[in-house]
């Protein structure tokens, strides 16, 4: 199983800061639910620990290997929900699939299998043949759900995946997640939605001007904010960034 | 390493999945059709201009040296600006897809680059090999060589565009910030010497210049392709001349190609220019040009918010080139003396004019950003109407000084006679058909253009819909402007019924023109803003 350790990182754009020496571990099989405020840094660590963008300094490992040092081995191990996921919309559903997962070395037969199931799990059979840029917002993000778990990850980098999404297709990943983590992968989930933060998260991170505030799980956060035993996480939460 | 798991393609394999899917994401059928018209236009832009300079080598009596120089100076100017596409980080375009897909998976930043330069290249020349070929076909006919001369010559010519897709990478790469900084300031100083270079051809036209400077251009692919293609298509034999001038463009596009296999090594992904921008939702473009709103009125402000999208998007900018590269054509057509023999002629460069001025204006649309605009009080028509004013307003300003540098010393040339009032009024004509097709272009894009929310149509549908659009466009706007054209046509010939001198029907001609170019627009860009609140999808 893959565990993700960020030490000291650092990443500035033309002299602004937009993570400020962050150290964080995510354990095997962990689910780390990462909130805060927009333009907290959230997606600027995600992009790095995928291998998009790279730190001005420290370092990420996934599993041991150092994305900057063996991007490809790291990412070979890690699978990418992005926010607002773009697709090659001119590819049919299978067309894409396929190519990613071919891009992420899975050979042909299981490629085949994983794409007929995937689609079945995903209630998509029927548009496999369908342009990806002809889908619905919800369609579009389940695809995505999948391309992130074509080659099997071990790691999963969730980044806002409930946005913009009806009440069905969000209750259908809120158990897509789940069962996840009931599969053993370790996930980073970034998320504006708490309360599914505080229904699977079984260690939450809250992360605000690009330095981490407070890490622990829901009780130990209610002690640091100095909230009451039944304060909910948006309460929590609110506290903990207020003078930051 | 689990049982199972993945493990990283080999290089090659990676390489020939990248390309295949991304050919088959681009090459749809609309996309096909799209490049079929594009060669069309360009064949047919290819003739006009062969003809400008031949007729011109003609007049002059130059014939293969300014051939050579011509190409020479037109490869400098696609080089120069391929070099500047580098810089914007452009020269290995990606889009969001690639950004979400490709650069999180494990395949390594060197196939990536190779994979796309080599789909790169693959569609240049798909694109490219028809016209060229119809160039150099020109080329040999004129010179009475053997046709079968137009191919090499073509391949040359395509080796260049390849080789100048290269260096454009290879520029983009150089911005990684692990390139040192002494190695930035060589390169940028290597950039200044071949865009030098590259337009010393210019320079050549100074009278004075000693001649022995143009060779010079000969050590950069644009003119090595000139001197390659043009002495093939002139009935130059093989000899080791062109041999060294073929290897020396050979040695620049393996040295161009090596170059970006080393530096692609690394990361190099921060420093690309995403393509579809709105996907990732991102914006580009600095922010110098600020909006003031304090003490104007509302239709000034919704002006000046259109002047500084413009500039921020850096359409002006595009204005500005398109415009100069318009002079320059217009210049040498103007020198070739077809416009002398031939008055009327001009309203062929109306029409370019006219194009290049919808074709601006058909991309305007503000899409589902109109609900600002459509859930407040302001009347709609108005607002389409300043809208465009803002939008005219710097392409008038940029084609005026074209219209009059060309315009002008026809008119002198042709003074006293009755054609120099036909040319006199083909420049307020040529401006006035501009304006209208702009106009024409805001309301096709108002009544067609397809809003991002719509997931109604796939997006190759989408594809096919603007192609018919466009060419829907092109016939109502020719239709629209053909009384414009029809004026200058009348001034060219006066029918002696109408009992008027050449000076007082040029008058009435003009006021008759400006008359139907208001009545015109005021109509076209009410019938826009109707249209917009018209639209549901809006």
């Amino acid at each position: 199983m893959g565990d993700i350790s960020i030490e000291a990182l650092t990443k500035k754009y033309d002299g602004l800061v937009a993570l400020d020496d962050v150290s964080l571990t995510v354990g095997s099989g962990e689910i780390v639910g990462l909130i805060g405020p927009n333009g907290a840094g959230k997606s600027t660590l995600m992009k790095i620990v995928v291998g998009i963008l790279r730190p001005t300094s420290g370092t990420v490992r996934v599993s041991g290997h150092d994305v900057v040092q063996e991007p490809e081995a790291a990412k070979t191990l890690v699978g990418y929900v992005p926010e607002n996921p773009s697709l090659y919309t001119a590819l049919t559903v299978n067309e894409f699939l396929r190519f990613v997962g071919k891009i992420r070395g899975v050979g042909d037969q299981e490629l085949e299998k994983k794409t007929v199931e995937s689609l079945r799990t995903f209630s998509l059979s029927d548009k496999a043949d369908s342009l990806v840029g002809s889908l619905s917002k919800g369609m579009k993000q389940k695809v995505a759900l999948i391309a992130a778990t074509m080659h099997d990850p071990d790691v999963l980098i969730l980044d806002e995946p409930l946005t913009a999404l009806d009440p069905k297709t969000q209750a259908f990943v809120h158990g897509w997640i789940s069962s996840q983590g009931r599969a053993g992968k370790t996930v980073l989930l970034s998320t504006h939605n708490l309360e599914i933060v505080q229904d699977y998260a079984t260690r939450i991170v809250i992360i605000d001007k690009g330095s981490v505030v407070a890490t622990g799980g829901l009780e130990g956060l209610r002690k640091l904010a100095d909230a009451s035993g039944d304060a909910r996480l948006d309460e929590v939460f609110l506290k903990l960034t207020e003078d930051t | 390493m689990k049982q199972g798991l993945p493990t990283q393609p080999a290089a090659w394999r990676s390489m020939s999945v990248l390309m295949r899917y991304w050919l088959k994401g681009r090459l749809t059928r609309a996309a096909l059709i799209w490049i079929l018209f594009g060669e069309s236009f360009a064949v047919v832009g290819i003739a006009f201009g062969s003809q400008t300079l031949l007729a011109f080598s003609s007049k002059f009596g130059v014939t293969q040296g300014f051939s050579e120089f011509a190409l020479s100076l037109l490869l400098a100017f696609i080089l120069v600006g391929l070099l500047q596409s580098g810089f914007s980080g452009s020269g290995l375009p990606v889009t969001a897809a690639d950004v979400d897909y490709v650069f999180t998976a494990p395949v390594r930043p060197s196939e990536i680059f190779g994979a796309k330069v080599l789909i790169n290249s693959l569609t240049t020349v798909l694109f490219s090999f028809p016209p060229m070929i119809f160039l150099y076909l020109r080329l040999a006919l004129y010179y009475g060589t053997p046709l079968w001369s137009a191919v090499p010559a073509g391949l040359a010519t395509l080796l260049f565009l390849v080789t100048g897709l290269v260096l454009s990478a290879d520029v983009t790469l150089s911005l990684s910030s692990s390139i040192g900084p002494r190695v930035k300031v060589l390169r940028n100083i290597l950039i200044v010497g071949v865009a030098a270079i590259s337009i010393l051809p210019v320079v050549l036209l100074i009278p004075g210049t000693p001649a022995s400077l143009g060779p010079i251009t000969q050590i950069l692919p644009s003119g090595l392709t000139a001197a390659i293609s043009i002495g093939l298509v002139n009935g130059g034999t093989w000899s080791f001349g062109l041999a060294a001038d073929g290897a020396l463009l050979l040695a620049w596009f393996a040295g161009s190609l090596l170059l970006g296999v080393r530096m692609s090594r690394g990361h190099f992904y921060e420093v690309l220019q995403v393509t579809d921008v709105g996907a990732q939702g991102s914006s580009e473009g600095g922010t110098g040009a600020q909006l003031q709103t304090t003490g104007r009125s509302v239709w000034s402000v919704i002006r000046d918010k259109e002047a500084v999208t413009m500039r921020r998007t850096k359409e002006r900018r595009g204005l500005i080139v398109s415009s100069l590269f318009l002079s320059v054509f217009m210049i040498i057509y103007s020198l070739a003396g077809t416009f002398q023999s031939s008055p009327t002629s001009f309203l062929f460069i109306l029409f370019l004019i006219g194009s290049f001025g919808s074709g601006n204006a058909s991309g305007w649309l503000e899409k589902e950003r109109l609900w600002i605009i459509k859930t407040s009080a302001l009347d709609i028509r108005r607002y389409v109407r300043e809208v465009y004013l803002a939008r005219v307003t710097p392409l008038l300003l940029f084609l005026t000084p074209v219209t009059v540098v060309v315009g002008v010393p026809l008119f002198v040339e042709e003074l006293g006679q009755p054609s120099a009032f036909a040319v006199l009024l083909a420049l307020p004509s040529a401006l006035e058909v501009a304006a209208v097709m702009m106009g024409g272009g805001v309301y096709f894009a108002s009544r067609y253009g397809q809003s991002t929310a719509d997931e109604i149509l796939s997006s190759q549908a989408q594809q096919l819909t603007d192609v018919k659009r466009f060419l829907y466009q092109t016939v109502v706007n020719l239709v629209l402007v053909s009384p414009l054209m029809g004026l200058v046509l009348l001034e060219a010939q006066p029918l002696s019924f109408l009992l008027l001198s050449p000076a007082l029907l040029a008058v009435v001609l003009l006021v008759g023109s400006v008359g139907y170019t208001y009545w015109l627009l005021r109509r076209l860009l009410n019938a826009s803003g109707d249209w917009i609140l018209r639209r549901e999808d809006l």
